[in-house]
């Protein structure tokens, strides 16, 4: 500390002899006043004496501070100021291979996260409403599952519509809706959404009651807990956050190919019945009709 | 509930009555089929007296699947046929009506046996008897879930030729394809029942027909009564 | 019923209620105290704490004639504004001579059934009597029925527009029940004794009524 404050006063002496010099200069530069009397040059001269003596007189104030002046053995602290002293010329540094480097980690990055979104998008068993990745392009999505009413009333009233089906839409539970749907004579479902995401569904027969308030007890026949258990599948396959009202859409079209559920024979085996149960299984493309035994052959 | 066939089982020659149910027993247990306990279904028929005018019927069944239920169907006579379900209440009310109308005792009909289940059909063999004599099968077959013939025939179809070994016809059965039905206008049309919804109703109608077709049989089916087990009092008189 | 054993298919047809004993009480009060009577019943019934049940019924009565005997009466009750309840066909009995009893004891089978009962009736040799419109107020405690309803004439060729018989209505506490069951009757009483003076149900006597067949 002691060194610290001797370097102040030294650079203090230094200041006030710069400023002697200084001032001496700057009278020697004024000159001596418009009339070149004696007593004028007398006087100059006697100022000009006494600044130049006040100069050696702190010069030598200044030798005996830095003689007292030790070499202090740690390096103090100059912070971004020591980077002053830095060499700038490119060559000189081993930047280049760094900056390779780092370039190389984030394409990866790039890509890997690429492939991540890739494949959590075909991974349909993901429901989380919540998404990492927010690019431009997927704000809708976050707008679309939460629509006001009117949105899934006009998608089953004017967009979905399928000839032999009727389509109900009730909001018992706040906003979100139960959409019933009897399709032909043959059965009844309710579709259970959250937003425009469905979130359940109940199979039941055509002579079954299905009530809001009973949403979840099974149909008293097999062969409706069958097509419950196939639709399910049916809504994680068709599952799509990013275009929701497409899913259900398709799942809708995919869920009329049941109208001709006891109507038409297994596309493989070519029997009605097997193990007593019709074709319950509809392709999710085609539509075509399959047993369940039958579909994975 | 769900759509009904009721069908008459031609018993193969050499076979008795008892044998038949057997064999159709245990091709439905081979085909996967469980039992499940037994059904009746009888049929007892009221014919008014004389004097009040033309004869009319009231055919009274019950249905073990419907255990409080009475069916009765009213034949006018005119060939119109009424029909009512109601409480099986209604059964005491017949009685309070002996004066006017009487019980044809000696056509009592039934039809009984056994019950099975596979997946969603019900299937039931039924020996029909009338006065404890034999007068031959008939099988019902529902399948459940559905409620119009038109869409699972071919389902009904399968099955039945799956026990019974047998074709069966791909036409609809003549109860569904030809029923009179009075119109708006009073006049009597045939239409065809197939497209319909399914009601218990149209059980006990098939029923009806099929016990009116077997009362109208004064000789016995082709088995005698005296090698089938299905007749145990034979000594009783054959209407 | 998927275990249904023979015996029980046997017995479904024995199994018919007995429930064939109609113990009947009635008294009428007139419109402007109608409304005491309600409040007074609301006390007393089960259903406390909801509005009482209402009711809006076409009733037909309708008898068959039989050689030497009384005419077979029947009843067909329809609730007027809905399409989906069944039809109720009823038989009444001719009400018992014993004096002894307290209340006024008749036959009676209440069936409910399908829509076709009337053309089943007219068909079978039956003959419409007379019909009206009940409409009104329907109380239980226990077992016991109390019905307060008002009466209305049919117009021919006006069903919608019909008119009252009087200005009262009709009270009616009525059981039914299986046959010697006695108790009941005082029960009834005990009842009917409560609801003193607003209305006094009493058992009516038919034959002293006159013209009724």
């Amino acid at each position: 500390m002691a060194n610290m404050e001797k370097l102040n006063a030294t650079l203090n002496a230094v200041k006030s002899l710069r400023s002697s010099v200084r001032q001496c200069f700057e009278q020697l530069a004024d000159g001596t006043a418009a009339e070149q009397t004696e007593d004028n040059r007398t006087k100059f001269l006697v100022e000009f004496q006494e600044n130049y003596s006040h100069i050696n007189q702190q010069l030598r104030e200044v030798e005996t501070l830095i003689n007292g002046l030790q070499p202090s053995l740690v390096s103090s602290y100059l912070g971004n100021t020591t980077y002053l002293a830095q060499e700038i010329t490119q060559d000189r540094q081993a930047m280049y291979s760094q900056l390779v480097n780092s370039y190389k980690w984030i394409d990866k990055v790039h890509e890997h996260s690429l492939l991540a979104f890739n494949n959590l998008n075909l991974n349909n068993l993901r429901r989380s409403y919540t998404y990492c990745s927010q690019k431009r392009g997927r704000v809708q999505y976050t707008s679309c599952n939460n629509p006001d009413p009117e949105f899934i009333d006009n998608l089953f009233y004017n967009d979905i519509s399928h000839t032999n089906t009727i389509y109900e839409v009730c909001r018992q539970f706040s906003s979100n809706a139960v959409v019933f749907a009897t399709i032909s004579h043959v059965l009844k479902a309710a579709i259970i959404c959250k937003g425009v995401l469905i979130e359940w569904v109940t199979v039941k027969g055509y002579d079954e009651p299905m009530e809001i308030d009973d949403l979840w007890t099974e149909s008293r026949y097999e062969v409706f807990r069958k097509v419950q258990e196939h639709t399910h599948s049916a809504m994680l396959h068709f599952f799509s956050p990013t275009q929701p009202e497409l899913a259900v859409k398709s799942f809708m079209t995919w869920l009329n190919s049941y109208s001709k559920l006891f109507l038409e024979p297994c596309k493989r085996c070519g029997k009605y019945v097997s193990n007593g149960l019709p074709p319950t299984w509809r392709d999710l493309r085609t539509l075509e009709p399959f047993h369940e035994e039958c579909k994975n052959c | 509930m769900g759509v009904t066939v009721l069908q008459p089982y031609q018993i193969p020659e050499g076979k008795t009555g008892a044998q038949a149910i057997d064999f159709l027993t245990k091709r439905l247990l081979a085909l996967g089929a469980v039992h499940t306990g037994q059904f009746l279904v009888d049929c007892e028929t009221y014919i008014s007296a004389p004097q009040h005018g033309p004869s009319k019927a009231v055919h009274v069944l019950h249905d073990s699947e419907y255990p409080v239920t009475t069916f009765s169907i009213l034949d006018t006579g005119t060939g119109k046929q009424i029909p009512l379900v109601a409480d099986n209440l209604f059964d005491l009310l017949m009685l309070k009506m002996t004066s006017v109308y009487t019980s044809k005792k000696q056509t009592k009909i039934e039809s009984k046996g056994a019950r099975f289940e596979y997946g969603d059909f019900l299937i039931k063999l039924g020996s029909v008897t009338m006065m404890e004599n034999f007068k031959g099968i008939l099988i019902e077959i529902e399948y459940r879930p559905c409620v119009v013939l038109f869409y699972c025939w071919e389902m009904i179809r399968e099955v039945l030729q799956s026990f019974l070994g047998v074709t069966v016809a791909k036409e609809y059965p003549g109860y569904f394809t030809s029923q009179p039905v009075v119109n708006a206008m009073g006049q009597q049309q045939l239409h065809a029942k197939q497209h319909d919804i399914y009601e218990p109703i149209d059980t006990i109608n098939q029923y009806l027909e099929h016990f009116t077709n077997y009362r109208k049989q004064n000789i016995m089916p082709q088995v005698s009564s005296q090698s089938s087990n299905m007749s145990m009092n034979t000594g009783m008189r054959v209407s | 019923m998927n275990s249904m054993s023979m015996a029980q298919v046997a017995s479904s047809k024995e199994s018919v209620s007995q429930a064939n004993q109609e113990y009947l009480l009635q008294g009428s009060i007139i419109a402007s105290a109608v409304e005491h009577l309600i409040h007074r019943l609301r006390g007393l019934c089960d259903n406390v704490e909801n509005v009482p049940e209402t009711f809006h019924d076409l009733e037909v009565c309708m008898s068959m004639r039989q050689p030497n005997q009384v005419p077979l009466q029947v009843r067909v009750r329809r609730a007027l504004g809905t399409r989906d309840l069944p039809f109720q066909l009823r038989y009444i009995g001719q009400p018992e001579l014993d004096r002894s009893r307290p209340t006024l004891v008749r036959s009676s089978i209440d069936v409910g059934c399908t829509s076709t009962v009337l053309e089943f009736l007219t068909e079978l040799g039956c003959r419409v009597d007379f019909e009206y419109v009940s409409q009104g107020f329907l109380f239980r405690k226990g077992r016991m029925k109390i019905t307060v309803a008002k009466i209305f004439k049919i117009i021919p060729g006006k069903q919608n527009d019909s008119e009252p018989v009087c200005n009262s209505y009709l009270v009616e506490l009525s059981v039914l029940a299986p046959n010697g069951q006695d108790a009941i009757g005082d029960e009834m009483r005990i009842f009917a004794e409560q609801l003193k003076p607003l209305v006094h149900l009493e058992k009516i006597d038919y034959k002293r009524l006159g013209n009724i067949p």
